[in-house]
């Protein structure tokens, strides 16, 4: 376990030392908070205009809420708040993902180009130790920066609405469960995915942009089939975990297992 | 400490090395010498356990390379390496940069500290620990890249170009340390293009060019290298007329003269110097000096070299 803290003690630190790196890992946060309050604290105003123009979206949703047992019930203003509170909790599954994914493509191609791999793997380190500090070092600081985010959100949220409703807005279960594995579970396997391909890679800042250009859009992709069943039934989100751990799982292994020493020591120069 | 037995490695197919078979006794070092693109790399990699054969076996500190993983590991624990490009995390501290190895490597915090504290004074670079290493100096990093290959306290340990880019006061320091390093009974291998090192250091010496031209101690390597044995001669007077004294004797097939001095082509030096001693003082010659003409380590790789084409 000391030896897989390891990477994550030095990403941190080169993190804290690096200040190019600073605002992508305040750009986010800030998205996160400010989205959520800012709509708590507008959204009665917002969807009684809506409503009163019919405006087809705002309709939907009030819809969709109605039929919801979740907001059974509440008034239509208040379940339309939370639905829609619920909906961008998806802004605390993307910062894990986008960021890990930067961590994580420089994981190894970084080493190489640093000449620090050699130095690494001459030491009695096991392959399987190596991915999985590689897999910490990339994922959990992004983690529990979005979780340090969320409750940050949670608080001003729930401040700014407080005594507006009979019962705080956050954490609803789907912020819980959503945020509290789901948002791993997924920052994981887009570590893993990214980190072979930084194993084969040659360059970082390649890898890096074709990460950003294959993860984002496909992040997308996911929400758009599957955000509104995730949004909805809690079922699904349970599901959802459980289907990612198995997926986690099987990456890593597969890593592990295709991480081929001698072809990234011989065939980097 | 390291015996290897036709130690083979090919990629695509292509020989990077071939039937490497040497032994390296403990305590003793031994400088792999050779052109680049030799295999030099290739040999510390796969005696590291780093990278498998494609034929052959070695044992190194007592385990053999590529039998399983579990073997692998306890060579590379047993080994330290200094790689030929020193890499490091830039924006950490040297202090940070070697913490970080010393706990791949196992070992206790207190025991790293007390051991940085030590090489880190011992070479020079105590009062810049606390610095990022992106700002030191490439001598600054060599020697940084030289106490992460000791500070474990490695049984063997493989330098590749260990005075690369050292200043000449920090590279004697270096090749001290590594003189130390063998006294105190650590088996080195030395990678180098620098043959007047190699000369300073080496116990046995190996010339490699894919195949091991040449490995022997440095005495053997020089008394079978080129043609016979050289001594000059100095007399007081008459060098050329004692020169002709010696035309035509089997002892002395070849002999130069450069002023007062003759230089003598032996074939075997323990038997045909007193000859060529008794000759010239039988012919008169009043000898100032007899002095054997070692061949440098230079001449010696140059000839096998040359001699592989």
């Amino acid at each position: 376990m000391r030896v897989l803290l390891l990477f994550l003690q030095k990403e941190l630190k080169a993190i804290r030392t690096d200040s190019r790196v600073w605002p992508v890992y305040l750009v986010f946060p800030v998205l996160a908070i400010g989205l959520p309050t800012f709509l708590a604290t507008l959204a009665p105003l917002v969807i009684r205009q809506a409503m009163a123009k019919q405006d087809a979206g705002m309709m939907q949703i009030a819809h969709l809420v109605q039929i919801m047992p979740d907001f059974a019930g509440v008034s239509p203003e208040e379940g339309m708040t939370r639905y829609l509170l619920r909906s961008v909790a998806v802004l605390f599954l993307l910062m894990p993902v986008a960021l890990s994914s930067t961590s994580a493509a420089f994981s190894i191609v970084g080493e190489k180009q640093q000449r620090t791999l050699e130095p690494i793997l001459a030491t009695p380190i096991t392959d399987r130790q190596f991915l999985l500090g590689k897999l910490l070092a990339a994922g959990a600081p992004t983690v529990a920066m979005t979780w340090a985010t969320a409750l940050v959100a949670i608080t001003l949220v729930d401040i700014t609405t407080h005594g507006r409703y009979a019962a705080a807005l956050l954490p609803d279960r789907f912020w819980a469960l959503g945020i509290g594995a789901l948002a791993p579970l997924l920052a994981t396997a887009v570590v893993l995915v990214t980190m072979r391909f930084s194993a084969k890679a040659t360059d970082p800042q390649a890898t890096v942009q074709a990460t950003a250009l294959a993860i984002i859009p496909g992040f997308l992709i996911l929400i758009g089939l599957f955000g509104k069943v995730l949004t909805t039934s809690f079922t699904a989100l349970w599901i959802a975990c459980l289907v990612l751990a198995v997926i986690d799982l099987a990456l890593f292994r597969s890593d592990v297992r295709t991480f081929r020493r001698e072809e990234i020591l011989t065939r980097w120069k | 400490m390291i015996s290897a037995h036709g130690l083979s490695r090919s990629f695509d197919g292509r020989p990077a090395v071939e039937a490497l078979t040497f032994h390296v006794p403990e305590g003793k070092l031994f400088a792999l010498l050779g052109p680049n693109g030799a295999g030099k790399t290739t040999t510390v990699r796969m005696l590291l356990g780093l990278i498998g054969p494609t034929s052959g076996s070695a044992i190194v500190a007592g385990h053999v390379i590529g039998s399983d993983a579990r073997a692998s590991r306890a060579v590379r624990a047993a080994c330290g390496l200094l790689t030929e490009a020193p890499g490091f995390y830039d924006r950490l501290s040297g202090w940070d940069n070697l913490f970080f190895f010393g706990r791949l490597y196992g070992m206790p915090d207190p025991l790293i500290r007390t051991r940085l504290t030590h090489y880190l004074r011992l070479m020079d670079l105590w009062d810049r620990r606390g610095e990022p290493v992106g700002g030191y100096s490439k001598g600054m990093k060599q020697r940084l890249a030289i106490i992460r290959a000791l500070f474990h306290d490695p049984k063997v340990v493989f330098f590749d170009e260990p005075t690369s880019g050292l200043d000449p006061e920090a590279a004697l320091a270096v090749r001290e340390l590594i003189l130390q390093l063998k006294s105190g009974g650590r088996t080195i291998v030395v990678c180098t293009h620098n043959l007047d090192e190699a000369e300073r250091l080496a116990d046995l010496v190996g010339i490699l060019k894919g195949r091991l031209l040449a490995c022997d101690t440095l005495e053997r390597l020089r008394a079978g290298a080129g043609d016979g044995a050289r001594v000059h001669v100095a007399v007081r007077a008459g060098a050329a007329q004692h020169a002709r004294l010696l035309e035509g004797q089997p002892f002395a097939p070849h002999v130069e003269v450069t002023g007062e001095t003759l230089r003598i082509t032996v074939g075997d030096a323990a038997a045909d110097v007193p000859r060529v001693v008794a000759a010239l003082v039988r012919g008169g010659a009043e000898i100032l000096e007899v002095r054997p003409e070692t061949p440098s380590l230079e001449s010696i790789y140059l000839h096998t070299l040359r001699g592989d084409h």
